[in-house]
């Protein structure tokens, strides 16, 4: 019996291999496509004459070269700038649009907490707790020091801040429409995991000597005696297999916006255009267009165009552009 | 043109994901709200030739006459756009569905077709991104929101690829970025490659990469076009005007959207164009010339792919270089400024004539006059791109009072400010234009803080959805624009709206008339010759009776 226990000392291996590869492979996957054109989302007054007023805010929106493009990369990243300039429209009052920052609290609130919690969850791993994990569980056990063991308000936050995201996803109708399963298979699985893990530290209560032992036996890669395996609470092992069943589907997902987010190209490239040219790496010498220097080749048949540089168009409309030279290239209003 | 019903509704329905990957197909296309289909005389044309181009193709019908391999075409252009452009894959797999953008696209909120919402539109796509490229969707289908490729799934892209402005408004608002504009376009450059494509952008893209500009004109129509603008400003100002076309050894090439040399209320920046060339050549002897070759700023190739946009956009750094100018104003346009800003110096190579190499050494306009000293674009430009927008330059030239302005000539106007799309979200203009309006004009009011800036709403008729079959389309996306418009028109009691581009001055004339808003639409540069007073050729404040649309500028005595 205790020997198929072990199953849990190896899935967290397994899921955080499937991770670690996987998030790679996406990575580099996005990496090795080109990036023809440079598209930064212009969302502020874009470098120009020194006279005219740029505040901060546009140098982060329409940022002038890389420093500026990666503060607001960091804004996007930490601060979820674009979710923070969320409208509504409202067709019925003439067209009224509003400031809805809802989303941009409720998310905030939600990854935030989630930070929190998966560092607060290091004193499992380390042995003695560092001093910042101690603290950041003191601050978040102020506001519910009253209770024992102390209320983390991240946990409760958490929970309300996914209430909210998934509450939007079932009784939003544009929002239901919008949502396929897997946006609700990651929020059960970020309900179960929180829900389980409350219910470990406020209800069930149990014994996490054995927890701490457990999750040292892994970070050390020393297997757990089977005494340690045999003594975790089988609330805790559901807990335990969703983390690691939800480390492993993360690549997967679409949660992997934390990293793809960095590759976005209207978000990481400076609106520095006029300043510094880009080069296309698959049309780096673009001294005839691609469609009249090569043509496009669809099923091994070739589609090329004529060129029109200035030689054939000057034999297409000789005489009219001879007239325009004859009056040394000058207009002027026609004597009546 | 489609008919237009006088009432608009919006009827919402939204189902949930197994019945949304069912794809919209011909049957449920909706007259003024689908495209007709490019021509072979558009896309397999000498100038213009695309892959299968030489089939006519009927949206309505069943049979859309895609060449025989068709999947393998689409998939393998599918595994090569993923591989070519970094942010096409990445919008493919970061999406979180949020549903931020939904209310951010006008054709959402105009429409209310769930299919709309720039998340719902990128996800026809993803869909089959996922079937096709992602284990999870082959293994679990629908379940996992993919589906195969089939011919309906093209059907459905057609419509909703063909639904959208690329005005990337959802792009600003999007944690991640995402922006629906890059994978609309690129989903165009692949639907281009089976032979489906729009005809109204065709048809320009087609004229543009024959005869220089988008509608087509010869070198003697443009020429008697801008000759026609002398006259008119003859009548206007009293004096004898003139300009310069296809010049050599000029300083500067202009090159504006070629629907100035036509259109109103375009015409009339035109004419501002004129007047400001004029006072600088005899102020400060510097010359401006336009060209027939180089002469469409916008870029219509930048709604239907790549390689596309670089044929149209490939006769400009060449004609600076062959004319010896030292670098280039640009008119006013929005699309165009996408391009002109971000793309035109990555698609081609620049000018290598010794003008442009010796001017961008040390760009300072005391270098093409010793009055125009001070005037420093290297503040944000180099010799590696080499492009000023006419608002920017005028901005300066306000700035260094280096023209003269009569403020009081536009009394008559109360104005708004419409920033266009690709201008504001593509470029970052928001201040200049604003800086040259409040030194211009007296009456100068802004649409509410959610509707203008960065923030701004699209015209509607952007990225290739100026069609006229589109009318039900535009009049319906053009809403949250018209209702901020007629915000300050019960306000401030503003008569006209400004906007340098050249798609929303033929889009509003319409969208006012329509939604019933007594306003004018016109152009910052039109502002600019009004109060602009030619004092090199001896004008003073007061000589001005007539604005540039010939009304009178003050009221009889």
């Amino acid at each position: 019996m205790s020997g198929v226990l072990y199953i849990f000392y190896v899935l967290p291996y397994i899921a955080i291999a499937i991770f670690i590869a996987g998030v790679i492979y996406r990575i580099v996957n996005w990496a090795n496509s080109a990036v023809p054109l440079k598209i930064p989302t212009t969302a502020g007054q874009q470098p120009c004459f020194r006279f005219i007023r740029r505040t901060w805010i546009d140098k982060i929106d329409s940022p002038s070269n890389k420093f500026w493009a990666f503060v607001r990369m960091i804004f996007e990243v930490f601060l979820f700038r674009s979710l923070f300039r969320n409208t509504k429209y409202y067709v019925e009052k003439a067209g009224k649009n509003a400031d809805t920052r809802w989303l941009w609290v409720f998310a905030i609130l939600f990854h935030y907490s989630l930070l929190v919690i998966v560092i607060r969850h290091l004193r499992f791993f380390t042995n003695p707790t560092p001093k910042f994990v101690s603290l950041i569980e003191y601050l978040d056990g102020l506001v519910g020091v009253a209770i024992v063991p102390p209320l983390l308000m991240t946990g409760v936050l958490a929970l309300v801040g996914l209430a909210f995201l998934w509450g939007r996803r079932i009784f939003l109708a544009k929002e239901r429409c919008i949502s396929l399963p897997s946006d609700h298979l990651i929020l059960f699985f970020m309900a179960v995991i929180l829900v389980s893990g409350l219910l470990l530290r406020y209800v069930v209560k149990a014994d996490l000597s054995y927890v701490k032992m457990f999750a040292l036996s892994i970070i050390t890669f020393h297997p757990p005696s089977p005494e340690v395996l045999a003594n975790l609470h089988w609330l805790f092992l559901i807990h335990f297999t969703f983390v690691c069943i939800t480390i492993a589907y993360l690549p997967f997902s679409k949660v992997m916006h934390f990293a793809g987010v960095w590759f976005s190209p209207t978000r990481n490239m400076p609106n520095d255009n006029r300043m510094r040219r880009h080069v296309n790496p698959w049309d780096p010498n673009p001294e005839v267009p691609i469609l009249a220097r090569v043509g496009i080749t669809v099923d091994g048949h070739v589609f090329k165009c004529k060129k029109l540089d200035w030689d054939t168009y000057y034999e297409m409309y000789k005489d009219q552009l001879d007239e325009i030279a004859e009056n040394n290239y000058v207009l002027k209003p026609e004597e009546l | 043109m489609s008919e237009v019903p006088e009432k608009l509704e919006i009827k919402q329905k939204f189902p949930l994901w197994k019945k949304w990957l069912k794809p919209v197909t011909e049957k449920d296309y909706k007259p003024g709200f689908y495209s007709y289909m490019a021509l072979p005389k558009q896309v397999n044309s000498d100038f213009f030739k695309m892959p299968f181009g030489d089939v006519v193709r009927e949206p309505l019908e069943k049979d859309w006459k895609l060449p025989e391999n068709w999947k393998n075409i689409v998939l393998n252009e599918m595994k090569d756009t993923l591989e070519k452009n970094r942010a096409f894959k990445v919008f493919m797999d970061i999406c979180v569905r949020c549903g931020a953008c939904a209310d951010k696209c006008h054709y959402y909120i105009g429409t209310g077709d769930p299919k709309n919402m720039p998340v719902m539109r990128a996800e026809t796509v993803r869909s089959v991104y996922r079937y096709h490229f992602t284990p999870f969707g082959k293994i679990f289908g629908d379940w996992a929101g993919a589906r195969p490729l089939t011919e309906e799934v093209i059907k459905e892209w057609y419509y909703y690829m063909l639904q959208c402005s690329l005005c990337r408004r959802c792009s600003l608002f999007c944690p991640y970025g995402i922006d629906t504009a890059d994978i609309v376009w690129w989903t165009r450059r692949i639907l281009s490659r089976i032979g489906i494509n729009q005809r109204f952008m065709c048809i320009s893209i087609e004229a543009s990469a024959r005869t220089g500009n988008h509608l087509g004109l010869y070198a003697g129509g443009m020429a008697g076009a801008i000759q026609q603008g002398l006259e008119e400003l003859k009548d206007i100002t009293g004096f004898e005007l003139h300009t310069y076309i296809n010049k050599p050894g000029a300083d500067v090439l202009f090159v504006a959207p070629s629907a100035d040399y036509f259109a109103t209320p375009h015409w009339y920046v035109m004419l501002g164009y004129l007047l400001l060339f004029n006072e600088l050549e005899e102020r400060y002897g510097i010359t401006v010339t336009w060209s027939t070759y180089a002469s469409e700023g916008g870029n219509f190739g930048t709604f239907h792919s790549y390689e596309a946009a670089q044929l149209l956009n490939s006769k400009i750094y060449k004609e600076a270089e062959r004319l010896g100018v030292k670098f280039i104003i640009g008119g006013e346009c929005g699309h165009m400024w996408r391009d002109k800003h971000q793309f035109i110096n990555t698609m081609n190579n620049l000018p290598k004539n010794e003008e442009w190499r010796r001017f961008w050494e040390d760009p300072d306009l005391g270098q093409i006059s010793g009055g125009l000293k001070g005037i420093r674009l290297d503040e944000f430009i180099s010799g590696e791109h080499g492009w000023i927008h006419i608002l920017e330059f005028v901005a300066a030239l306000i700035e260094h009072k280096k023209i003269d302005i009569d403020k009081s000539r536009n009394d008559h106007w109360k104005a708004t400010y419409h920033d266009p799309c690709n201008v504001a979200r593509g470029m970052g203009m928001l201040e200049e234009p604003r800086y040259v309006l409040r030194n211009v004009m007296n009456h100068f009011y802004e649409m509410p803080e959610h509707t203008i800036r960065e923030k701004t709403y699209c015209c509607a008729a952007g990225g290739g959805m100026l069609a006229d079959e589109l009318m039900e389309l535009r009049m319906r996306g053009v809403m949250p624009r018209m209702m901020a418009l007629r915000y300050v028109v019960k306000k401030y009691g503003v008569n006209i709206m400004l906007t340098p581009c050249a798609i929303d001055k033929a889009q509003f004339p319409v969208a006012v008339e329509y939604w019933k808003i007594p306003v004018e639409i016109g152009g910052p540069m039109e502002m600019v010759g009004n109060a602009l007073v030619l004092t090199a050729l001896g004008e003073k404040p007061e000589d001005r009776k007539y604005d540039l649309r010939g009304t009178p500028i003050r009221e009889e005595e």
